[in-house]
């Protein structure tokens, strides 16, 4: 099969005129951001080595950039946001207390699911989770924008995906019923080159992913380096305003990479120190960091006590989490209905 | 009350069209249910009636539309979606178990799913074994789910429109061999409420539990005896399943002390048996006999005629099972 990087036709951003258009505050906030995901990422590994967190847990490290640029791009109350079981920084960026996350990964009853969900299975009033079946997701998210349309609504569903989910059947499906339906779906791959430990070109038969998917489906597709907060912002809105035009799904590919292992329990033997050194050179952090210090919005120090302030955060969401209690089990057997009446 | 004299597939109609008339947030979507009427005929004029943008065709894609009407659920709207049989919701498998049944509870209370799943159960006339399975069972081992199981029209209808209003994932199982049967049922708006089993026919020597179309095997079972042997079968309909309304059988058990469960589907971990169990629970010390069971045998159900009849329970396998407790 061919090499596949060089295939890809990115969207991308004009830098100067999009570092303008967020201007300082729009550039800090975002920075902010996807300091508070990696803090939280971090910290929170760190609690699960201790055994403070059980189950699966995946960390969003190296991929920062991509949903913080989302939420900001398109907005979240109007929206419906639906992802994988890799969804700490979504649930953040939807505006979920740290505490509640926290709580949630150490079985709190103060935790965002009642200590119910775990990791994988964060909420909010508009994100509907949280999904831990590969691909299974999807179908839900096309049921989202289904009620939009069916409503009248305006706005979007927006659903995150792994490239390892599409090529389930559920993803296929979905794909066919948005386009057939013309439903406000934008559907975001994104393709951190991993579906736990088998690179994408053994799992996927053609790439780029997007552009060849959308062509089978009728829609657009739209890829672009997810490494890049100022491409993916860029993309976003694009996707955003094609929706709200032609009243039509996009596909889009999130270019992107993974730092960690697919979960906490994978020690990445099959990528090489050399590569894992050179795809972290790709750093998110360090290329928002980079453009903020060029535009004179901030200074190393400043950087550092802004990092710190998340890590602080973060800390004192473990702190909060300790010491919350556990869910009682008299409690266990509620809520597997919900109340039946108006 | 004026009464009108319905097919069940009339009822069944009737149920959705009336529930989609009080609340804008019902639809209908499955495979031909709209330009086609409905495989079996349940949506019959209701695309005229309401139009494509509530009465929905679909690719033949259970996996994606059950996925796509349960995430319509969680956002707000209230989705009837018809299997044209529910063989073809194991197609759909992972969006029944892993979403519909759980979201309410693992989201913390957040998302309620209030979508019913309807459609024929069970076998048909000679359709092989692809056509032909029963999901209670399954579905029964998933909490979550309400599952409901009406064995005429009048419940069919009373309990469809009680499944639509619900706030819970419904599993709504209709019988393909069911949908001509006919009867009285009123014309003004009734509900049957979910989680009431129903004593049919009252007796004191033996109760007969069972559902859906084996009902009418029951009944041919119970009048037989009565006229050889003068023997008194007391018969619960379940109607719904799952909640089980364990109060009603426990009441019939102790009075007849004996029982002979009746259940189309397979006998390995069937709804039968945990209802059997149940009984073992909470009626130990009122049991004359070992509790029998009438179920499907243990092959997937063939085809040639003679062979399936043998194979699903029958008034002949029933009245055995009667003679066997009442020894």
């Amino acid at each position: 099969m061919a090499e596949k990087k060089d295939k890809y036709n990115f969207l991308k951003a004009n830098e100067k005129e999009m570092l303008q258009s967020l201007g300082k505050e729009g550039l800090i906030s975002a920075l902010t951001q996807m300091l508070l995901i990696r803090n939280l990422e971090l910290r929170a590994e760190a609690a699960y080595q201790q055994g403070k967190v059980g189950g699966f847990f995946h960390a969003y490290i190296g991929q920062e950039a991509i949903q913080t640029a989302a939420v900001n791009a398109l907005g979240i109350q109007e929206n419906w946001w639906i992802t994988t079981y890799r969804c700490h920084a979504l649930a953040l960026l939807m505006g979920v207390d740290p505490n509640e996350i926290m709580a949630e990964l150490y079985g709190k009853v103060t935790g965002n699911a009642l200590g119910r969900g775990g990791s994988m299975h964060l909420y909010s009033d508009r994100l509907l989770g949280g999904f831990g079946i590969v691909g299974g997701h999807v179908p839900i998210a096309a049921g989202a924008a289904f009620q939009l349309k069916y409503s009248q609504e305006d706005g979007v569903a927006v659903c995150f995906l792994g490239d390892g989910a599409v090529v389930q059947g559920a993803f296929h499906e979905s794909m066919n019923l948005a386009s057939l339906w013309d439903l406000p779906l934008i559907v975001v791959v994104e393709n951190n080159q991993w579906g736990m430990g088998t690179a994408v070109k053994r799992a996927v038969c053609v790439q780029p992913i997007a552009e060849h998917f959308a062509k089978g489906y009728g829609v657009e597709s739209i890829t672009f380096d997810g490494m890049s907060y100022l491409d993916s912002y860029n993309a976003f809105k694009t996707a955003q305003e094609y929706v709200k035009k032609h009243k039509r799904p996009v596909l889009m590919e999130a270019v992107t990479e993974r730092f960690k292992g697919h979960s906490v329990s994978d020690p990445g033997l099959y990528r090489s120190k050399d590569e894992l050194a050179s795809v972290m050179k790709k750093d998110p952090i360090q290329r928002m960091k980079a453009w903020a210090e060029e535009q004179n919005y901030l200074t190393e120090e400043e950087f550092k006590a802004l990092d710190k302030e998340q890590k602080d955060r973060v800390l004192a969401a473990m702190k909060f989490a300790d010491e919350s209690p556990d869910p009682d089990p008299k409690e266990l057997e509620d809520d597997v209905f919900a109340p039946e009446g108006d | 009350m004026g009464m009108q004299e319905v097919e069940l597939r009339e009822a069944l109609r009737q149920a959705i069209d009336e529930e989609m008339t009080r609340d804008d947030a019902v639809f209908v979507m499955g495979e031909e249910v709209a330009e086609y009427n409905g495989a079996y005929k349940v949506t019959k004029g209701m695309l005229d009636k309401w139009g494509e943008k509530r009465i929905i065709d679909t690719p033949i894609s259970e996996n994606g539309f059950a996925g796509l009407c349960i995430g319509a659920a969680a956002t707000g709207l209230r989705p009837v979606v018809e299997f044209m049989s529910f063989n073809f919701s194991f197609v759909a498998f992972d969006q029944l178990v892993s979403n519909a049944c759980k979201m309410y509870y693992m989201s913390g209370n957040r998302f309620r799913i209030p979508i019913v799943f309807r459609g024929p159960n069970g076998a048909a006339a000679q359709v092989s074994c692809q056509h032909s399975h029963c999901v209670e069972a399954i579905y029964g081992n998933l909490p979550g789910f309400i599952i409901i199981a009406p064995s005429n029209p009048y419940d069919a209808k009373g309990l469809l429109k009680a499944a639509i209003r619900s706030n819970n994932p419904v599993i709504f199982l209709e019988n393909e061999l069911d949908y001509g049967m006919k009867m009285e049922i009123p014309e003004e708006e009734y509900l049957v409420p979910i989680g009431k089993a129903k004593v049919v026919r009252e007796g004191a020597d033996v109760t007969l539990i069972s559902h859906s179309r084996m009902l009418k095997f029951c009944h041919e079972a119970a009048e037989t005896l009565k006229k050889k042997e003068g023997v008194s079968t007391e018969i619960i309909d379940l109607r719904t399943i799952k909640p089980l309304d364990i109060a009603t059988i426990v009441k019939s058990v102790q009075k007849t002390s004996r029982v002979v469960l009746v259940e189309e589907g397979h006998i390995f971990a069937g709804v039968s048996a945990e209802i059997g169990f149940q009984i073992q629970e909470h009626c130990f010390d009122y049991l004359d006999a070992p509790m029998v069971r009438v179920c499907q045998r243990e092959t997937p159900l063939p085809y040639a005629k003679d062979l399936e009849r043998a194979s699903q329970p029958n008034p002949e396998r029933i009245i055995d099972a009667l003679y066997q407790v009442l020894k």
